[in-house]
C-alpha cells in the first residue's frame, strides 16, 4: 500500500486513510469564496422571480375584473413603456461596461459606467413615477378595482426593486471609492451586476405581458 | 402619535390573557434579574447573541423551538379542556378568545416551533457532516436566526399588548380583511411572519449553497449522509415555496393597508385567490418540516442498527422526487372550494403519488433494521415510535386524497387528527430524536437515559390517546374550531381526548425534568470521546463540543459512511498512535452584533406597522438601512487562529478521546 | 508534492455572472452584441403589439416567443449562464426556479379559471344577497 497507488497525495490524511480503495474522480473540497457568493445571490434571485411570478399569477387572474372601471388598453402610454425600455436595457449595457472595468481594475471607467447606470436606472424610475401619479390623478389608482391593484402590485414592487438596486449602487460606488477593488467589494458587485441583469429580465416579462399583450386585448 | 395604540389595548378586563402576560413577564424579568445577577451578560453578549458560529446558531434556533412548544402547548391544552368541558355549555373561554388561541397554537407551531427546531438541528449539524468549518454566510446565518426570533416575539407581544387574529392559522379572507378583523390581530400575525419569512429565506439560501458549494475533499455527492440530502432539498422548497408566502401576504397587507383590492368581496377581488397562493406555498411547507426529519431518521436507524443505511441511492432519488412533486399536490387542501372534478382528479392522483417515495424511504429503515445489532436508545425509540405513527398517519392522508371522501370530511376533526398525526409523528418525534441524538456533541455530555425514554411512553401513549378519538368525531361529523357544541355522542371522545392531552402533558415535563437532571448530572454523563453513539457520520470524528474551527485539519472522504471508514481502517492498521499532523493557522468569521441589530430594528418596524405608529416605520427603516451599511463597511470580517493554538486544542481532544477510549478498550 | 499522480477533478465551477473570457476587446464585443439583439427584438416586440400587419390572434404567442428570446439574450450575453460544465450548478437552480414559476403560474390560472367558471355569475350572487 504505497502512495503511488493512489490516484491523488492527500496533503494532510489526518486519519491515514491513504492505502484505500480509492476512486478516480474526487471531490476537490470547498469552493472558493467568489463562487461560493455568487452562487448564493442566484438562488436568491431565483426566489426573488419566484415571488414576482405569483404577482404576474395574480395579475394573470385579475386581468378582467376592471369592475366598471378603466382597463389596461384604456390606460396604457406605450411610448412611456419604449422610452422605460430602453432606458432599463441601456442601463444593463452600461452595468456591463462598470463589471468590465472592475475587472481591470480601473476605478475612473467604473465610477463612469456605474454613474451612467444609476442615472439611466433613475429615469425609467422618474418615467414610472409619473405613469403612476398620472393614472391616479385620473381615478385609475391601486383601489379602482382588483385589476389595478394587481397592475400597480407587480409593476411597483418591480420598481422597488429598482430602488433599492439605486441604492445599492450609491453604496457600490461609495464603497469603491474609499477601499478600491478589494476582494469582499469585487463579490458585491458581482451580486449587484446579477441583480441589474435580472431586473432587465423581468421587466422584459412586465412590458410584453402586462403592457403589450394588454394593449392589443 | 402612537397611531392606534392606547392603554386599552393592554387586556385588564380579560382574567386568562391578563394572568398568561402577568405570568411570562415575571418569567422573562426572573431570568433577565438572574443572568445579570451572576455576572453573564458579557459571556453571553460575546459568546452567543453575536456569534455568527453555526453550532452557536442552531442550539439557539432550537432552543426558540422548546420555548414556543411550551406556548403553543399551553394553547392546545386550554383547547382541548375547552372542548371536553362546552357540551351544552359555553366552557370557560368566551369565542373571540378561544378563536385567538386556535390561531396562535398553529401559527406557533409550524412557524415558530417546527421550523426554528429542524433549521436549528440542520445548521448545528450539516456542516460538521460534510466536514467544513462553517456554513456558506455565517453573518447572514445570524440575520436570519435573529429576525426568526422577532417574528416569535412579536406574536407574543400580541398576548399582552392587543390582540391576536381570530382567523384561523391561515387567514382566509375575507375575514382576514379590514372590514370584518378590524382590530390589530391579523396585522401581527401579518408582521410577524413577514419579518420571519425573510429570516428562513435566508436560512435556505445558506444551506443550499453549504451543501452543493461547501463538501470537503472527496466528499462526492454520493457520499454526502443522508440528513446533509433532505437538507438539500428542504432547503429548496424553502426558496422555491417562501416567496409565495411573502406575496400572498403581501398582497393581504396592501388590501388592508392601502385599500387594494385583491382579495375584497367588492371592486373584484378574488378570495379564492388567497387561499390558492397561500396552500401553493403551504403544501411544500409541511414537506420543508418532515424532509429533515426523515433524514434524521435515516442517520439514527443506520447508527443504532450498526449498519450502513439501507439502498442509499434509492433515498436519494425518493428525497428529490419528494422536493419536485411537493410542489404538485396544493389543490388538495381545497377539493372542496369548487375547481370541479377534472381539476380535483389530478392533485387528488398527485396527492396519492406522494405516498410511494414516502413508502420506500419506509422500507428502506425497515431493511436498514432488518439483520442489523439493534440498540434501542431514546433516538432509536423515536424513530420507531415515528414508524408507526407517520405511517397511519401518512394512510389517512392517502384517504383524504380521494376527492369524494374529502367532501365529507374536509375541515372535520379528521382532518384535524390526519395532520397531527403526521406532523407530530413526523416532525415533532424526529425534531425530539435528532435533539437526543445530537446533544451530546453539542454540550459534551449525555441526556439521562431513563427520562428520555420515559418522557417518550407518556408522549407517544398521549399522542394516541388524543388524537384517535379526534378521528372518531371527525367521522361522526364534527367539525374543527368548535367553541362549543351540543352532539351528545362527540362528548366522550372530547373527554377521551383531555385525558390524551394530560398524558402529552406528562411527556413535555419529563423532557423539562431529564434536560434539567442531565445538567445537574452533566460530569456523570460527560461524553469524552466525542461519539458516544459509534456513529458512522464526520461530526463524530470531532470532540464533544467541537472547537470553534470544527476539525483541526478538514478530512478526506473516501466513500459513504466517511467517519464509520476511518475507523474501521484505524482498527484494520492497529493505528493507535497518531503521527505528528501538521497544523495550519485557520481564518474563522468574527462575531458580529449586525443580527441582533437588524432584528431589533426589524421589531421596532413590525410593532409600528401593526399599530400605525408612521414615523417609528421610518426611524426602524433608517435604523436597519444604517446597520446594513455599518456591516459593508467593516474592514475585518475573520480573524486568525494560530497553527499552535490550533495544535493545542486538537491535542488536547485527542487525549481525552484517548483516554476514554482505553478505559472502553478498542483502537480509536 | 508527486506529479505524477495526476488528480482528475470535477470541473471548477464558475460563478454565476463570470465569465471565462479575461480579454476587454471580445467581452465588450459580447456586451455589445447582446444590446445589439435585444434592441432588435424588442424594437420587434413593439411593432408586433402596434401593427395590423400581423395576423391579430397570433398577437399574444408572438409576444411570448419574443420576449423569452429577449430573456435568453440576456441570460447568455450579460449574464454568461451558458451549458458548459463549468456552469452546470447554475442551470440547475435556473431550471428548478422556472419550473416552480410554471407550476405555480400555470397551476394557479388553470385553477383559478376552473373555479371561475363553476361560479354563479355576480349578478345571481347579488340578488341572493338583496334576497336576505
Amino acid at each position: 500500500m504505497t502512495d503511488a497507488t493512489l490516484p491523488y497525495v492527500a496533503h494532510g490524511d489526518p486519519h491515514h486513510v491513504r492505502g484505500m480503495q480509492e476512486s478516480v474522480i474526487a471531490h476537490e473540497g470547498p469552493a472558493p469564496k467568489r463562487i461560493v457568493t455568487g452562487f448564493g445571490f442566484w438562488i436568491f434571485l431565483l426566489s426573488d422571480i419566484v415571488m414576482f411570478s405569483c404577482f404576474f399569477a395574480s395579475y394573470s387572474v385579475l386581468l378582467g375584473q376592471t369592475a366598471g372601471g378603466p382597463s389596461g388598453a384604456q390606460l396604457f402610454d406605450l411610448r412611456s413603456v419604449a422610452a422605460e425600455t430602453a432606458f432599463l436595457l441601456l442601463s444593463s449595457f452600461a452595468c456591463g461596461m462598470a463589471s468590465i472595468a472592475a475587472d481591470v481594475r480601473s476605478v475612473r471607467w467604473y465610477q463612469i459606467a456605474m454613474a451612467v447606470t444609476g442615472l439611466l436606472g433613475l429615469g425609467f424610475l422618474l418615467l414610472e413615477v409619473r405613469e403612476f401619479t398620472d393614472l391616479v390623478s385620473r381615478g385609475a389608482g391601486p383601489t379602482r378595482s382588483a385589476f389595478l391593484s394587481a397592475f400597480f402590485t407587480l409593476v411597483g414592487c418591480h420598481g422597488v426593486h429598482v430602488t433599492a438596486g439605486l441604492l445599492w449602487l450609491l453604496t457600490m460606488m461609495a464603497q469603491v471609492y474609499t477601499k478600491g477593488f478589494r476582494a469582499d467589494i469585487m463579490r458585491r458587485m458581482l451580486c449587484f451586476a446579477l441583480f441589474w441583469h435580472a431586473l432587465d429580465i423581468i421587466w422584459v416579462a412586465i412590458f410584453s405581458i402586462v403592457y403589450l399583450i394588454g394593449s392589443a386585448t | 402619535m402612537l397611531g392606534k395604540l392606547n392603554w386599552s389595548a393592554i387586556p385588564i378586563d380579560q382574567p386568562i390573557p391578563l394572568f398568561a402576560a402577568g405570568l411570562v413577564l415575571v418569567i422573562i424579568l426572573a431570568v433577565l434579574a438572574w443572568a445579570g445577577i451572576k455576572g453573564y451578560y458579557p459571556y453571553i453578549w460575546r459568546e452567543w447573541i453575536t456569534s455568527v458560529d453555526h453550532k452557536r446558531i442552531g442550539v439557539m434556533y432550537v432552543l426558540l423551538a422548546m420555548v414556543m412548544l411550551l406556548r403553543g402547548g399551553t394553547d392546545a391544552i386550554m383547547m382541548r379542556a375547552q372542548q371536553a368541558i362546552a357540551y351544552h355549555s359555553g366552557g370557560y373561554l368566551p369565542p373571540q378568545h378561544y378563536d385567538q388561541i386556535f390561531s396562535a397554537h398553529g401559527t406557533i407551531m409550524i412557524f415558530f416551533m417546527g421550523m426554528p427546531f429542524v433549521i436549528g438541528l440542520m445548521n448545528l449539524i450539516v456542516p460538521l457532516q460534510l466536514g467544513v468549518r462553517d456554513v456558506a454566510f455565517p453573518t447572514l446565518n445570524s440575520v436570519g436566526f435573529w429576525l426568526t426570533a422577532t417574528g416569535a416575539l412579536l406574536i407574543n407581544i400580541s398576548l399582552v399588548v392587543g390582540e391576536f387574529a381570530r382567523t384561523g392559522w391561515l387567514p382566509y379572507p375575507p375575514l382576514s380583511e379590514l372590514r370584518y378583523s378590524p382590530g390589530v390581530g391579523v396585522d401581527y400575525y401579518l408582521w410577524s411572519l413577514e419579518i420571519s419569512g425573510i429570516g428562513t429565506l435566508v436560512a435556505g439560501i445558506n444551506l443550499v449553497t453549504t451543501v452543493l458549494k461547501l463538501r470537503t475533499r472527496g466528499m462526492t455527492y454520493l457520499r454526502m449522509p443522508m440528513f446533509c440530502w433532505t437538507t438539500l432539498a428542504s432547503n429548496l422548497l424553502i426558496i422555491a415555496a417562501f416567496p409565495i408566502l411573502t406575496a400572498t401576504l403581501t398582497m393581504l397587507v396592501l388590501d388592508r393597508y392601502a385599500g387594494f383590492h385583491f382579495f375584497t368581496n367588492e371592486a373584484g377581488g378574488n378570495l379564492m385567490m388567497f387561499v390558492n397562493l397561500i396552500w401553493a406555498w403551504g403544501h411544500p411547507e409541511v414537506y420543508i418540516l418532515v424532509l429533515p426529519a426523515f433524514g434524521i431518521f435515516s442517520e439514527v436507524v443506520a447508527t443504532f442498527s450498526s449498519k450502513p443505511l439501507f439502498g442509499y441511492r434509492s433515498m436519494v432519488m425518493a428525497t428529490m422526487a419528494i422536493c419536485i412533486i411537493s410542489f404538485c399536490v396544493w389543490l388538495h387542501h381545497f377539493f372542496t372550494m369548487g375547481a370541479g372534478p377534472d381539476v380535483n382528479a389530478v392533485f387528488g392522483i398527485a396527492s396519492m403519488i406522494i405516498a410511494v417515495p414516502t413508502g420506500v424511504k419506509i422500507y428502506n429503515w425497515l431493511f436498514t433494521m432488518y439483520g442489523g445489532r439493534l440498540r434501542f436508545e431514546t433516538p432509536m425509540l423515536w424513530s420507531v415510535g415515528f414508524m408507526v405513527t407517520f405511517t397511519i398517519g401518512g394512510l389517512t392522508g392517502v384517504l383524504l386524497a380521494v376527492p369524494p371522501a374529502d367532501f365529507v370530511l374536509h375541515n372535520s376533526l379528521f382532518l384535524v387528527a390526519h395532520f397531527h398525526n403526521v406532523i407530530i409523528g413526523g416532525v415533532l418525534f424526529g425534531a425530539f430524536a435528532g435533539y437526543t441524538y445530537w446533544f451530546p456533541k453539542a454540550f459534551g455530555f449525555r441526556l439521562h437515559e431513563g427520562l428520555g425514554k420515559t418522557a417518550f411512553w407518556f408522549t407517544f401513549t398521549g399522542f394516541w390517546v388524543t388524537f384517535v378519538p379526534l378521528y372518531a368525531a371527525g367521522l361522526l361529523g364534527m367539525t374543527r374550531r368548535l367553541q362549543h357544541y351540543d352532539v351528545a355522542e362527540w362528548r366522550p371522545w372530547m373527554i377521551a381526548a383531555g385525558i390524551g392531552t394530560i398524558l402529552l402533558t406528562i411527556g413535555i415535563v419529563f423532557q423539562i425534568l431529564q434536560l434539567a437532571v442531565s445538567i445537574r448530572h452533566r460530569e456523570e454523563l460527560r461524553d469524552a470521546t466525542g461519539d458516544p453513539w459509534d456513529g458512522r457520520s464526520l461530526e463524530w470524528a470531532t470532540s464533544s463540543p467541537p472547537p470553534v474551527f470544527n476539525f483541526a485539519i478538514t478530512p478526506d472522504v473516501h466513500g459513504e459512511d466517511a467517519y464509520w471508514l476511518i475507523k474501521s481502517h484505524a482498527k484494520q492498521q492497529q493505528i493507535t498512535d497518531h503521527e505528528e499532523r501538521e497544523y495550519k493557522d485557520i481564518e474563522m468569521p468574527r462575531n458580529s452584533p449586525t443580527g441582533f441589530v437588524c432584528a431589533f430594528f426589524a421589531t421596532v418596524m413590525g410593532f409600528a406597522l401593526i399599530w400605525h405608529i408612521w414615523w417609528m416605520v421610518v426611524l426602524g427603516g433608517i435604523g436597519a438601512f444604517a446597520t446594513f451599511i455599518a456591516f459593508a463597511w467593516r474592514d475585518h470580517d475573520e480573524y486568525l487562529i494560530p497553527a499552535a493554538e490550533v495544535a493545542r486544542v486538537d491535542r488536547a481532544n485527542l487525549a481525552e478521546r484517548r483516554a476514554a477510549m482505553s478505559l472502553v478498550g478498542s483502537a480509536p | 508534492m508527486s506529479d505524477q499522480a495526476h488528480p482528475v477533478y470535477e470541473h471548477r465551477d464558475v460563478a454565476p455572472g463570470d465569465e471565462e473570457e479575461v480579454r476587454v476587446g471580445p467581452r465588450v464585443i459580447g456586451y455589445v452584441i447582446g444590446l445589439g439583439l435585444a434592441i432588435l427584438l424588442t424594437a420587434t416586440s413593439f411593432f408586433v403589439a402596434a401593427t395590423n400587419l400581423v395576423w391579430q390572434p397570433s398577437i399574444p404567442v408572438a409576444l411570448l416567443v419574443l420576449a423569452i428570446a429577449q430573456m435568453g439574450v440576456h441570460l447568455v450575453f450579460f449574464l454568461h449562464i451558458t451549458t458548459g460544465p463549468d456552469n452546470t450548478n447554475n442551470v440547475m437552480a435556473l431550471a428548478f426556479g422556472l419550473l416552480i414559476v410554471f407550476l405555480v403560474v400555470g397551476g394557479s390560472v388553470w385553477i383559478m379559471s376552473h373555479l371561475d367558471q363553476n361560479m354563479m355569475p355576480m349578478e345571481q350572487i347579488m340578488h341572493e344577497l338583496r334576497q336576505h
